[in-house]
């Protein structure tokens, strides 16, 4: 009756990764691959010789063992493997586990395995698994890669060909498909699928998205009653439990939201993301204990993640700081240097330094630390985060260094005029400083200035001088590379000037160039899928 | 910081790693027993298969814990998936088939081809395995599986031909199914599992439950599972 289907063409060709510290299992599981027709088998026993296979060889599917003693666990290598692009799209990923825990089964999608296995494992589950995987990588192949391209609307189109065709795969389609709406935008259609589906039954990955759906379109009331549901009927279900939290953080319950989030680092232990959320949320609120240990454990777990960030040490070095405890802030902030070597870092971690400093009285240091930052900032000042270079203007006010504050300040509105509350922020450190009425005589002048040209940009647009208007917000957007308002209407106004004459390499230059810088400042922006859509609509 | 609650050693710290370990042995011993009975003569086999059911029945007890403890502290991640029926039966199946062949008991299955539910699907295995796995001991020669669709509800039913639970197990299953803390032992650790599970599932204001009868297709002993 239950023959075991033929399958031998489905695993002849292919090549596999063992990764297990366990001996027997690693002998256990090679056996099993043998009888199903695989001769093409590796084996490693840790992360470290996991990474350096991966790194030469190229695998169909990798059979990982979660937890591997010290060192990376199973998930680490997964997220490190996909991160760095040591497995394509085709490559399927199963995770084999004593346990099943809320990371791995409702873990971040872009790093969840293809499927996970519970152990004990035998041979019938190995194999009907691996088989239904292989299938399922082979039919979403198409799907996943227009997805991973960026082509959204192709990749809805497609899913919605696989919908109608059959009925496998349904659940993984439609949450592509929704997923898509969601990245695109449009939360209406989004809202209207996830209603659809939630007619006929409770699930929560529908309730969730209609949530978000619902939070994009500002409702957070509404999106926080829904998630609070999925909660109730479903504990553990960790995106609820993020989105309920940004949801309050939204709507300014900061106590609330991060509640919700503390609770989210005892579902998900392991995270390291959560964990730093954890500790900026309660640096915001003022609660120094629960933000310091938020920071060391994020630390502590970072240490073998791709996730680890240079937030959770510079947060730490704050807080020592702000404890009175200089020795360790500076300590902390030479071991951030060492861990993480990018530029952008190193300059953050200087600018902490001089608050350290001048924190703890010790002025000689800090006016030498806030001579070397404002060099460098004077050397390159385009490509730095506004919340970092806010920090730089809080450093040169508190080493009196005017000037240098100035610049920065100037820089940043200009560069965020349409935004309240960095604005706010600006204001705010001014009058921390004594000095509140310069703080707002500067904030007012530069918005002006960009507003200016901004409106002098889109009348020679109205005026059909499109020419001449994307000349000057080009000649703008170089001083200002960071201003979101002047690279939309730039890249609209590129757009519409290719729909009247046609695509252009000049004008495919602009618009490319903006959709990278905005999507750099804000990955969520919703403007670059509308963007590239709009792309999508040109006649060739 | 209070230094006698210090002492107090938490448990739940070791469970993780100990299950880790347990289950891995567990896997290996199952796997050596079902790729060496073959290998032996009659007598020998005849002696050897009754431990791969001991061995399951660790495995099913170690499941049912570590579910239990992890459902009542809010820390199991209910995976609430569209499930293929013929998948899902076809693992079952193929787990079990090594002790039904050498206990000499043949088992059959009915169920409505095609069909997709939604369920928590290593929970649902847990339950319907443990079922199987104490049929398979209290049988005469046969079982039955069957999953069907029944107002619109998923209805599992597992069925043998011995000589039916008894009457304390009957009123255990009442007990249960009325929500009454009863039994204790290992028939009440299974019991309270698999009703756990079921309760778990619920759907538009509908919740699932366990049944315990006796008769049904077979004349013996019949667990009854309705998911809706």
């Amino acid at each position: 009756m239950y023959l075991p289907s033929d399958s031998t063409s489905l695993f002849a060709g292919k090549s596999f990764l063992i990764i297990d510290d366990f001996q027997g299992m690693r002998s256990m599981l090679r056996e099993m691959l043998r009888t199903f027709g695989t001769k093409n088998i590796d084996t490693v026993t840790n992360g470290k010789e996991a990474i350096a296979y991966l790194e030469k060889n190229k695998y169909d599917v990798v059979l990982c063992d979660y937890n591997l003693g010290s060192g990376k666990n199973g998930q680490h290598i997964l997220e490190e493997a996909k991160f760095r692009g040591l497995i394509g799209l085709a490559t399927a990923w199963i995770i084999i586990t004593a346990e099943k825990t809320a990371d791995l089964v409702f873990g971040a999608a872009e790093y969840m395995p293809d499927d996970y296995i519970i152990k004990p494992v035998n041979e019938a589950t190995m194999k009907s698994r691996l088989e239904k995987v292989l299938t399922r990588k082979e039919m979403l192949a198409d799907i996943e890669r227009a997805a991973s391209e960026k082509n959204y609307g192709l990749t809805i189109a497609l899913c919605d060909k696989a919908l109608a065709l059959s009925k496998t795969n349904a659940t993984e389609l439609q949450r592509i498909k929704t997923s898509m709406l969601l990245t695109m935008g449009r939360y209406d259609r989004a809202q209207q699928e996830f209603e659809l589906i939630l007619a006929k039954r409770d699930i929560p990955w529908a309730k969730t998205g209609l949530g978000k759906a619902v939070f994009y379109k500002g409702e957070h009331a509404r999106a926080q009653q829904l998630f609070r549901e999925v909660i109730n009927e479903n504990p553990a279900y960790l995106e609820a439990h993020d989105w309920l939290a940004r949801s309050y953080e939204a709507a300014g319950e900061l106590e609330e939201a991060q509640r919700a989030l503390a609770r989210c680092t005892e579902l998900s232990p392991n995270s390291v993301i959560r964990q730093k959320n954890l500790g900026e949320l309660a640096h915001k609120r003022g609660d120094l204990e629960t933000a310091e240990n938020a920071f060391r454990k994020t630390i502590k777990l970072g240490q073998f993640s791709i996730h680890k960030s240079p937030v959770a040490y510079l947060g730490l070095a704050k807080i020592c700081s702000e404890n009175d405890n200089p020795a360790e802030a500076l300590q902390i902030l030479k071991d951030t240097c060492k861990e993480f070597e990018g530029a952008e870092t190193g300059f953050h971690a200087k600018v902490v330094e001089g608050m350290v400093y001048s924190k703890s009285g010790d002025l000689v240091n800090a006016g030498r630390i806030s001579r070397e930052v404002a060099e460098l900032v004077k050397a390159d000042d385009s490509h730095r985060a506004s919340s970092v270079m806010l920090e730089a203007a809080q450093m040169f006010l508190a080493t009196g260094n005017k000037e240098a504050a100035e610049n920065i300040a100037q820089t940043l509105v200009k560069n965020n005029h349409e935004n309240a509350e960095l604005l706010a922020q600006v204001n705010d450190l001014y009058s921390q400083a004594g000095m509140s009425d310069q703080g707002e005589e500067l904030v007012k002048n530069s918005r002006q200035e960009v507003i200016a040209i901004n409106d002098r940009g889109v009348i020679l647009a109205k005026e059909g001088k499109l020419d001449e208007a994307i000349r000057l917000l080009g000649e703008a957007h170089s001083r200002l590379p960071n201003n979101k308002r002047i690279m939309i209407n730039l890249s609209n106004m590129a757009v519409m000037s290719m729909r009247k004459n046609g695509k252009n390499g000049d004008m495919m230059l602009i618009v490319d160039e903006c959709l990278r810088q905005v999507a750099k400042l804000d990955p969520q922006d919703k403007w670059c899928a509308q963007l590239r859509v709009a792309l999508d609509a040109l006649p060739a | 910081m209070d230094k006698n609650k210090e002492a107090a050693p938490d448990i739940s710290a070791f469970l993780a790693s100990a299950v880790h370990d347990m289950k891995n042995s567990i896997g290996i011993l199952i796997n050596f027993l079902e790729s060496n009975l073959t290998e032996l003569g009659p007598d020998a086999r005849d002696k050897a298969t009754p431990m791969l059911y001991e061995v399951k029945r660790v495995n099913d007890n170690l499941v049912q814990m570590l579910a239990i403890y992890k459902i009542g502290n809010q820390f199991y991640p209910f995976d609430l998936t569209e499930n293929s029926i013929d998948d899902f039966v076809r693992e079952i199946v193929e787990q079990n088939k090594t002790l039904l062949e050498y206990s000499g008991i043949t088992l059959d299955v009915d169920l409505d081809e095609g069909l997709t539910w939604y369920f928590d699907c290593e929970l649902i295995s847990g339950v319907i395995s443990h079922a199987l796995n104490n049929a398979t001991h209290y049988t005469k020669d046969k079982l039955r599986l069957s999953v069907k669709e029944e107002d619109r509800e998923l209805v599992m039913r597992v069925e043998d031909n011995g000589s039916g639970y008894p009457d304390s197990v009957l009123e255990a299953g009442d007990a249960v199914s009325k929500g009454v803390n009863f039994a204790s032992g290992s028939t009440g650790l299974g019991l309270y599992f698999s009703s756990m599970v079921a309760k778990l599932h619920k759907n538009r204001g509908r919740t699932g439950g366990i049944f315990l009868e006796n008769g049904g297709n077979l004349g013996g002993s019949c667990f009854i599972l309705r998911l809706p």
